[in-house]
């Protein structure tokens, strides 16, 4: 043991205790035993409990099995120098933050940017005051506890986050088996009733879709034929309309209503559903097609309407201005009625498919849908309707639509499977 | 979207700059709330500015022109673009909110 050793543990010995304001676990790595021993001594005073490992293996050991709030490690020591201990330290994912300060005889400006490049954070003369080595180890606990509060917040950041994680992935798979439940009212696509085709698409803007539709027979000669729009988007949209598309059931109108008059189904609708007081409402276009005669009568409440596709002229609009349901509880919706001829094509469509901005903020408008219906009287239903879509995405240069879009498309089938009865 | 309120006589003008839709309702409502505080009984909405009016935005338009009504107070709308004055057609509204082609219009039709 040397004096000067022997006169640091004595003048410990002799000093009072300092004031304990919190009792930090500090690690000592030493290889020499009066050095430590002295140091040990000294942390204790201040109110620390100390642990000591003899070399950098022991070290690591109780680092791992501790969590010091500090290290206090040598330089020189054999086999595992003090800073090939930093090093080892800052590889350790549990041990990377620990605060390190290195104990050397030498402060050199060249050695001190040696340790602190592999890892010391603070440097710690052997020949350091008491006052010194006090100074030092507060200000090292401070830094410990300030990276402790910032992996504790860190690590609360990182629960709430996996928690929000999870809550969205059941909201989204609830959302999901909402959406796959709507999906599956929607009518089937193919041939509803004889002599007839029927092909849709349908891109909600969210999981769930506030604009929906129905093709359904009536009866032996009728077809019924709806699309509403909700106003708004969301779940609470999608609710409502799932609300007005139960209502607009084929049984429930004829138990209600004897029949699936599009001007009687449209009166109550708009007597059943009235503007909310948020100011939610839904526009609704109702037909019926006589199949016998292709007599077709229909009923539009503020809604874009229908788009009648002929091989014999361009195409027309089936609709005139009207309130949406729910604005005049007393309001009286007129139907109008039109001929169909074989081979015409009827297009039933939400708003959404053409309210679709260029990046320029242009809106793509009724004008450009009818143009694309009109081009692709050569190609099947389901690729013209393929196409509003295409068209719609080239020209807002993107694959999701703002709103709900939705093309309903039928087509009288031309030939001997098609005849009209009647 | 960007509002502003004007004081005319005998009424008030909301400047809307801007889309009239379901993402911007808030600060419509917001705006239509301040002036009818304020005691307003002639409510403009200039529309001139606006190059969009989604079905949210008609919804809203209705809802604040029956509650100026219960109150015994007006709404009028201002010039809207082709695009939107087609919207607002097509659901009736002008038949409920009149448009007008000036603010001296709005006010001597109103006054009237």
């Amino acid at each position: 043991m040397t004096l000067d050793a022997l006169s640091h543990i004595a003048q410990d010995f002799a000093s009072p205790p300092a004031p304990r304001t919190f009792t930090a676990t500090i690690l000592l790595v030493e290889d020499e035993l009066v050095t430590r021993t002295s140091m040990a001594v000294r942390l204790k005073r201040l109110g620390h409990r100390v642990l000591e490992a003899g070399n950098g293996q022991e070290g690591l050991d109780l680092a791992r099995r501790d969590r010091p709030d500090l290290i206090i490690v040598d330089w020189m020591m054999p086999e595992m120098d003090g800073p090939t201990f930093c090093e080892a330290l800052r590889r350790d994912p549990l041990l990377k933050s620990s605060q390190v300060l290195l104990m050397t005889s030498h402060d050199q400006p060249a050695q001190i940017a040696e340790g602190l490049a592999r890892g010391a954070d603070d440097f710690l003369s052997k020949s350091a005051s008491k006052q010194e080595v006090t100074a030092r180890v507060l200000a090292g606990l401070r830094t410990s506890r300030l990276v402790r509060q910032l992996e504790a917040t860190g690590d609360e950041l990182e629960s709430s986050m996996l928690l929000l994680k999870k809550k969205q992935a059941e909201t989204e798979a609830d959302l999901q088996t909402a959406a796959n439940f709507v999906r599956s009212l929607l009518p089937p696509q193919g041939s509803p009733v004889q002599g007839i085709a029927l092909a849709w698409e349908y891109q909600p803007s969210l999981t769930l879709g506030g604009d929906l539709f129905g093709v359904m027979a009536i009866d032996a000669d009728h077809l019924g034929l709806y699309i509403l729009d909700a106003s708004g988007h969301g779940v609470a949209a999608a609710l409502r309309s799932a609300s007005l598309m139960t209502f607009l059931r084929v049984e429930n109108m004829l138990q209600l209503l004897g029949s699936y008059d599009p001007e009687k189904v449209m009166f109550e609708a708009n007597r059943r559903f009235p503007l909310s007081a948020e100011g939610e409402y839904f526009t609704l276009w109702v037909g019926q097609l006589h199949l016998p005669t292709r007599s077709l009568s229909y009923v539009s409440a503020g809604h874009p309407g229908a788009l009648l596709s002929s091989a014999q002229s361009t195409s027309q609009w089936l609709t005139r201005p009207s309130s949406p349901l729910g604005f005049d509880r007393t309001a009286r919706f007129a139907s109008d009625r039109i001929s169909l001829k074989p081979a015409d094509r009827l297009f039933l469509l939400s708003d959404g498919i053409y309210e679709v901005p260029s990046p320029g903020g242009e809106l793509w408008g009724r004008k450009h849908f009818q143009d694309v219906i009109d081009a692709g009287r050569q190609m099947s239903l389901s690729r013209t309707i393929a196409s509003c879509f295409s068209e719609a995405r080239r020209w807002q240069q993107a694959h999701q639509f703002p709103d709900d879009a939705a093309v309903v498309g039928l087509e009288l089938i031309d030939g001997p499977e098609g005849e009209p009865r009647g | 979207m960007q509002i502003k309120e004007r004081k005319v006589p005998k009424g008030m003008v909301l400047d809307v700059v801007g889309d009239l839709t379901y993402a911007n309702r808030s600060v419509f409502k917001a705006a239509v709330e301040k002036v009818k505080q304020a005691g307003c009984r002639h409510l403009i909405v200039n529309l001139e500015q606006v190059r969009f009016v989604d079905s949210a935005g008609l919804g809203l338009l209705v809802l604040v022109s029956q509650g100026f009504k219960l109150q015994q107070a007006h709404v009028s709308m201002l010039k809207p673009q082709s695009y939107v004055r087609e919207i607002l057609s097509l659901a009736n509204i002008p038949k409920m909110i009149p448009i007008y082609e000036s603010e001296e219009d709005a006010l001597t039709a109103r006054a009237a």
